[in-house]
């Protein structure tokens, strides 16, 4: 699996048992944790096992909600938002009697709603730079920075130019480790577009430490070894409609994720060759060992015995 | 550089086979303790020259003797920040195993990246051309591991990167 | 002893020091300056004559803790005799050296190969195959093993 799924696959899983009408109601109770320190819960009311809440919790719902979440949100479950739960940003709530839609079509929609919610600033970006494409003399002050801090000390940046959005993400790396093997990641993502069959793929700006010029101005950039930062550089033909502009909104949310599952999976083969190694070191070492002959010995009685 | 491989391990090779006259040998400092007198350095008479040889400047082994035990310190090659990387999660992992390699320094000496102690016990219960053997094998397939990982790494990226660009 | 803020062993009277080595191993030092004197003219003698050169360089080397200057004029006279003779002669080279002096060019051998940054490594370990194929390890073991350090 190189890619990794845009939609969490525990909400897909569970919806699915839960939705097929052969299988009774029955009451549950799940939390669940998707990238980027989003937690879901799933839950039935008290009283009644065929109502089913869907809530979703994340650190950046506000700005979110300021970049237009709800409009989108709106667009995708009309149908089943509900007051949100208590100490949770947003909760849908599911009729097993009356789903509302083809079920198969509801459980791929639910279990995006993380990828949905986020989708606001790109969708919001997207559109401003298509109308500012069309006008003459355009107002460079009416180009938006958008600033989500989905993790801790990690942002997404989004800003729409006249020709093209721009995409910034700031990712710490916690371990020397994991900075040195994503920079020979990160060039990679650099170089790819030399290829022939990539030359219309986004454009991709590695920087270490240095914020690159169009975040420079923002306040409270970490300065430290462990910063980096990673441009995409978005053209119309990148987000054209429909599929290709969904796929890449998805694409883009993922990145993050990612380039850490990549790194993980190196560390854990260069471990699982270490291993290898040390075993195949071990063989040698162990052929310095002379055997030890334990060749039957008799005493005079005539009894044998082994030496140990 | 290939070519300058094979003398530097053959020197190696020669210089661990001389110096690996070992014997029992007990402390002159305190009664009835019996420790490898290059690890206690206690009594200097003991001590015999420690020697270097180097490949360039970047590899390099050392070797110190005494009368009872001897000490080979390897500097393992590393050209940027990748290598340095792998050669230390590499000498670490094997540390960390050191209980079951016997011969094996649980730290390595300043300076270096990993070191092997041999003490008159070890020579006594083993073969002494094959522990040389295994230094020298250990000096080959370091190397080599550590150039393939980081071949591997890059192909990985490589793979990474396109396949998440060649979308639209 | 880690009660003791003096190491005791070292003031006892038959402790084994740097001064005594010297005295047990060469005799009586010669002032400083001679042997200064005597490294700087045998490195004039030697520049750019090669027949011969290697011998000359390797008679008479400076022993002893005091000499550190000599010792690293010699090292250096001796490095630049073994750089300027091709790898091709030097098997035959070496076969014309006296055991005393092949003893002495292994510890000069070893003595430019711990400082890497100033030598061409990969010309001593070549020198230090050849050497090894006439002298064999016997040659090593002395550098290992003789106080009289170059």
């Amino acid at each position: 699996m190189i890619l990794l799924d845009y939609h969490n696959r525990i909400i897909e899983d569970t919806l699915k048992t839960r939705f097929n009408p052969e299988n009774k109601p029955k009451p549950v109770d799940m939390s669940i944790v998707d990238f980027d320190g989003v937690s879901y819960h799933l839950s039935t009311l008290d009283d009644n096992d065929a109502k089913l809440n869907l809530s979703i919790r994340w650190k950046c719902w506000n700005e979110l909600v300021q970049y237009g979440a709800l409009d989108v949100l709106k667009r995708e479950y009309s149908r089943w938002i509900i007051d949100p739960e208590h100490g949770y940003d947003f909760t849908l709530q599911f009729d097993l009697n009356d789903i509302g839609g083809d079920p198969e079509d509801v459980i791929r929609r639910v279990s995006l709603l993380k990828r949905n919610a986020m989708a606001a600033p790109f969708e919001r970006a997207f559109d401003a730079q298509s109308l500012a494409e069309q006008e003459d003399h355009w107002d460079p002050s009416s180009s938006q920075l958008m600033t989500i801090h989905y993790r801790d000390g990690e942002a997404i940046y989004v800003q729409n130019q006249q020709d093209r959005v721009t995409v910034i993400f700031s990712t710490l790396f916690k371990e020397e480790t994991d900075r040195v093997f994503a920079k020979v990641f990160l060039q990679e993502f650099v170089d790819a577009r030399k290829k022939p069959h990539l030359q219309n793929a986004p454009q991709v700006i590695y920087s270490h430490r240095e914020p690159p010029l169009e975040i420079r101005h923002v306040p409270g950039l970490l300065d430290s070894e462990s910063q980096g930062y990673i441009t995409f550089v978005l053209f119309p033909r990148n987000y054209a409609a429909g599929a290709v502009r969904e796929e890449t909104i998805s694409r883009i949310q993922i990145f993050r994720d990612y380039l850490h599952y990549h790194i993980k999976c190196s560390k854990a083969y260069m471990h699982s060759r270490m291993r290898a190694r040390v075993s195949d070191f071990l063989k040698v070492l162990n052929r310095a060992k002379p055997e030890i002959q334990a060749s039957e010995k008799k005493l005079a009685s005539g009894r044998t015995f082994r030496r140990a | 550089m290939s070519n300058t491989l094979r003398p530097y391990l053959n020197a190696v090779r020669q210089t661990l086979t001389a110096a690996m006259c070992l014997e029992n040998f007990s402390s002159q400092v305190a009664e009835r303790h019996n420790k490898p007198e290059v690890e206690v350095r206690a009594s200097k008479e003991v001590l015999l020259n420690p020697v270097v040889i180097s490949r360039n400047d970047k590899e390099r082994v050392l070797i110190e003797t005494s009368v009872n035990s001897l000490r080979v310190s390897i500097a393992i090659k590393q050209a940027d920040e990748i290598e340095r990387i792998l050669a230390h999660k590499f000498t670490r992992f094997l540390t960390q195993r050191a209980e079951s390699f016997v011969i094996l320094r649980r730290k390595p000496i300043e300076g270096y990246d990993i070191s092997f102690l041999i003490t008159n016990a070890h020579t006594e219960q083993m073969y002494k051309h094959k522990l040389v053997d295994f230094i020298i094998q250990f000096m080959e397939e370091v190397d080599k591991e550590i150039s393939e990982m980081k071949l591997s790494l890059n192909a990985r990226a490589r793979i990474v990167s396109e396949s998440y660009l060649s979308q639209t | 002893m880690a009660f003791r803020k003096i190491d005791i062993d070292a003031l006892e009277e038959d402790a084994f020091g740097e001064d005594e080595i010297d005295f047990q191993e060469i005799g009586e030092l010669r002032p400083v300056a001679d042997v200064d004197a005597q490294v700087n003219s045998r490195a004039q003698e030697v520049s750019g004559n090669t027949s011969g050169a290697l011998s000359t360089s390797l008679q008479n080397p400076p022993y002893g803790a005091p000499f550190h200057a000599a010792k690293a004029r010699n090292t250096q006279t001796v490095m630049e005799v073994l750089n300027s003779i091709k790898v091709s002669d030097v098997p035959q080279l070496v076969k014309s050296l006296s055991p005393e002096e092949q003893d002495v060019l292994m510890k000069y051998l070893y003595a430019g190969m711990a400082t890497p940054e100033q030598n061409n490594s990969g010309h001593l370990l070549a020198w230090h195959e050849k050497l090894t194929e006439v002298a064999g390890q016997g040659c090593i073991v002395r550098v290992i093993t003789d106080r009289r350090t170059v």
